[in-house]
């Protein structure tokens, strides 16, 4: 049962399905998160946990982040689970060894 | 006083209705400049969207307005209204040409 006011009740039980998952974050920068979802509120504001931060530059740039993270739900584009799309994340990004 | 009639709640309207495209393939481009498509599976009136099989399109590292072949497999996505600008159907949209380009005269 949803006690979302803003957010319609599937799109809710979809990520509240997410929640101890894994999960990928899209910004609408070039920016990415991966982590463990904890939580989230009305406006799709995240906790999260064990988080690794990717941001596009010409280097390629990772960030690991342990404990955990509120995430401003203002810039958030598109989550999805954390996948094998995220094969083609670490090659885009020239980085090895992430988990 | 008349002030409290006319405060009273209007209903969210939708001025289109995005069930026709429940189960279709759309396109869907973001505040950003990222663009992705997928089979619409659910929305909700602040255009949250739920789409499946999702593909995005990458765009060029040094020309981010240009769009590459380059595409990634997202699969189940949730899309945050907020951040979507314009949804269509992935049939009813081509590239073209730029019509803005000056042509040189040879």
């Amino acid at each position: 049962v949803s006690l979302s006011k803003t957010l319609n009740p599937l799109i809710y039980k979809l990520v509240d399905k997410c929640i101890g998952s894994r999960i990928h974050i899209v910004m609408k920068t070039d920016k990415e998160i991966v982590g463990t979802l904890l939580g989230f509120d009305d406006f799709v504001n995240m906790v999260l946990e064990d988080v690794t931060e990717f941001e596009i530059t010409p280097e390629g740039r990772r960030i690991t982040k342990l404990d955990q993270i509120l995430l401003n739900g203002n810039n958030i584009t598109m989550v999805c689970k954390y996948c094998a799309c995220l094969v083609s994340l670490y090659s885009r990004y020239r980085l090895t060894g992430v988990s | 006083k008349r002030y409290s009639k006319d405060k009273e709640k209007k209903k969210k309207e939708s001025i289109f209705d995005l069930s026709k495209y429940i189960d279709k393939p759309i396109r869907v481009k973001f505040q950003g400049g990222r663009e992705a498509s997928g089979v619409l599976k659910g929305f909700d009136p602040l255009l949250n969207l739920v789409l499946d099989g999702t593909i995005e399109y990458m765009r060029d590292p040094d020309d981010q307005l240009k769009l590459t072949e380059d595409t990634r497999q997202l699969g189940l996505v949730v899309c945050r209204g907020t951040s979507v600008v314009l949804i269509c159907p992935q049939d009813g949209m081509e590239a073209i040409p730029n019509p803005f380009i000056q042509q040189q005269d040879g």
